[in-house]
């Protein structure tokens, strides 16, 4: 009797744990799965995935085990790394390292905004006054490579973040100063100005943009609109800067030769 | 009922008591030093941007670590508490003194975890404490930054462009610092860690040394964060694997708990909305596997011979 005994209670321990396992293990994969499915709409929620994006996180073994510490390893190479590259100006090398810190964490802005601006800033200036390339033509080529290589940030960013204003100003001002393509800064700065957090100025920058790509149909039509978004009683309220828009409606209203009955200001 | 319940919180405040006397509190001072450290070492670092992108990344580089750091504080005070409790009971022979007292073997193993949750939450309230103040030193600092950066224009205030930069950097300052969501974040770091302390308590009722609690829990703890990639594995591509690798990540897919979906804090860090209904979803699923990694382990050492 005593020697079944211990046999029979290792019998009784093994069911009983079969039982509870067995019980809890469907279950326990199918809450997973819910669970997964809401953190992917979470994290890429209104995103598109990239196949670049999608290449990077297939690397799942590195970033599943830093996985709980994958965002101080990020902010670690981003300050230290990205930094020592930016002052040793080995632009490559510093360009591998924003791409990393945005692969471990694409869902963090500041990353695709500071990043974007060291390659299209720092990186193209360097190199468009590098006094080690005496040819002109090559200096302004590497320059172009590396705002473009920022600008790709920029936009990878938009797609990931689409709801950080800073980001689609930058992009913006990206267009507007390095590539001068005035019709391209509009279109990101009104997508700035339309989200939540960002300063109000920008509301006025799209109109500025068509004036100065020589639009002037589209810097009406811009301003117009801005003007006609203000209640009554915001356009009773003396404002610099309401003044401005007035102008240049009016202005504008004399050059496109707009008739009197169509005109924001007749008189 | 209630005489168990008196049985389990005496084993449990005893539990904790021990814990604290274990100089886990002078370890717990070195991360707050170490945290409220980082942000002045980040200032150092990360300068030459411009005002408003450097309080931002000074911000989220002081969350982060703050958080990583309750992170892995955490797992280490769990997984040592908790690997040594029932090989030193044996070691001592304390567990035959209380074992002959009318007491269960699951009240002395449920007094034991709960004992090791105390202590967590102890730990993860102090270290939340020192955190709050790293970030409101962090706040201060960016706020200064902001007043030097935009009210350095003579008549700044007549200029309402000016004006309204300098209150949107504010603003923006206030909801980085200020966030309710970093409470959400601290409540799923604190669950990730108590889970971590129920798998060691499992390993712990059969292993023979803690040496093998602590590595077999840090291998189950690395593995989950990898188990969501094994589970869509198996799930989509099962049937066009060997029995033997299909045996293996099944396994890993039906046991081992799915820890990478705790990094959700990392979104709620980058400033990134997660609504409370995901994470009380995600903390009844954390409980329910805790009940079950308790039923185990109490099942367990209820046939152990000690």
């Amino acid at each position: 009797m005593n020697a079944t005994l211990p046999l029979r209670q290792r019998l009784r321990r093994a069911l009983l744990l079969a039982a509870i396992l067995g019980l809890w293990a469907p279950f326990k994969i199918l809450w997973e799965q819910e669970i997964g499915r809401e953190q992917d709409f979470l994290r890429y929620h209104g995103t598109v995935m990239t196949r670049q994006l999608r290449d990077d996180l297939g690397q799942g073994l590195t970033i599943g085990v830093l996985s709980g510490m994958r965002n101080v390893v990020a902010d670690l190479i981003f300050v230290v790394n990205v930094t020592i590259a930016w002052e040793n100006e080995e632009w490559f090398r510093m360009g591998s390292y924003i791409n990393l810190c945005t692969v471990l964490q694409p869902r963090a802005p500041v990353f695709w905004d500071v990043g974007g601006w060291q390659l299209a800033w720092n990186a193209s200036v360097a190199a468009a006054h590098d006094p080690r390339q005496p040819n002109e033509l090559r200096r302004i080529k590497a320059s172009r490579f590396w705002v473009d290589k920022g600008l790709d940030v920029y936009k990878r960013g938009i797609e990931n973040n689409p709801n950080y204003w800073r980001l689609w100003a930058d992009t913006g001002l990206l267009y507007q100063q390095r590539l001068k393509d005035y019709r391209n800064a509009a279109y990101y700065y009104q997508k700035a100005s339309e989200l939540p957090n960002a300063p109000v100025f920008y509301e006025r920058f799209p109109a500025i943009m068509y004036e100065d790509a020589g639009d002037d149909q589209a810097a009406y039509a811009a301003w117009k609109a801005l003007w006609l978004r203000l209640t009554p009683e915001q356009k009773e309220k003396k404002e610099h800067w309401k003044e401005k828009i007035k102008a240049s409606i009016r202005r504008l209203e004399q050059k496109l030769s707009i008739p009197k009955e169509k005109r924001v200001f007749p008189n | 009922m209630m005489t168990s319940l008196y049985r389990i919180t005496v084993i449990g405040r005893n539990t904790l008591t021990e814990a604290v006397r274990q100089k886990v509190l002078s370890v717990l001072l070195i991360f707050a030093l170490v945290l409220v450290g980082s942000s002045v070492l980040v200032s150092e670092i990360a300068g030459g941007l411009d005002a408003s992108s450097l309080f931002e990344q000074q911000i989220k580089f002081v969350k982060d670590f703050g958080c990583g750091a309750i992170g892995l504080f955490g797992f280490a005070i769990a997984l040592l508490s908790t690997a040594q409790l029932i090989p030193q009971e044996l070691h001592n022979r304390t567990i035959y003194t209380i074992l002959a007292k009318p007491v269960r073997r699951s009240e002395f193993l449920l007094g034991k975890f709960f004992g090791i949750v105390l202590l967590l939450a102890l730990c993860v309230a102090l270290m939340s404490l020192a955190f709050a103040a790293a970030l409101y030193w962090q706040e201060q600092l960016g706020l200064a930054a902001v007043d030097a950066a935009d009210t350095q224009i003579p008549n700044w205030q007549q200029n309402p462009t000016l004006v309204s930069q300098y209150h949107n950097d504010v603003a923006q300052i206030y909801q980085q610092v200020r966030d309710p969501q970093l409470i959400e974040a601290i409540l799923l770091l604190f669950m990730k860690l108590v889970m971590t302390t129920g798998i060691a308590l499992l390993i712990s009722t059969f292993a023979s040394s803690s040496i093998f609690t602590i590595v077999t829990t840090f291998m189950i703890y690395l593995i989950g964060h990898m188990e969501s990639t094994a589970r869509e594995f198996w799930l989509a591509r099962g049937a066009e694997m060997s029995i033997w690798q299909s045996g293996l990540v099944g396994f890993i897919s039906l046991l081992i708990p799915d820890m990478n979906s705790f990094t959700i804090v990392d979104e709620i860090l980058a400033g990134n909305h997660v609504p409370w209904s995901h994470a009380l979803n995600l903390l009844g699923y954390a409980n329910a596997y805790l009940i079950v990694l308790l039923a185990v382990s109490i099942i367990i050492f209820d046939y152990r011979e000690l």
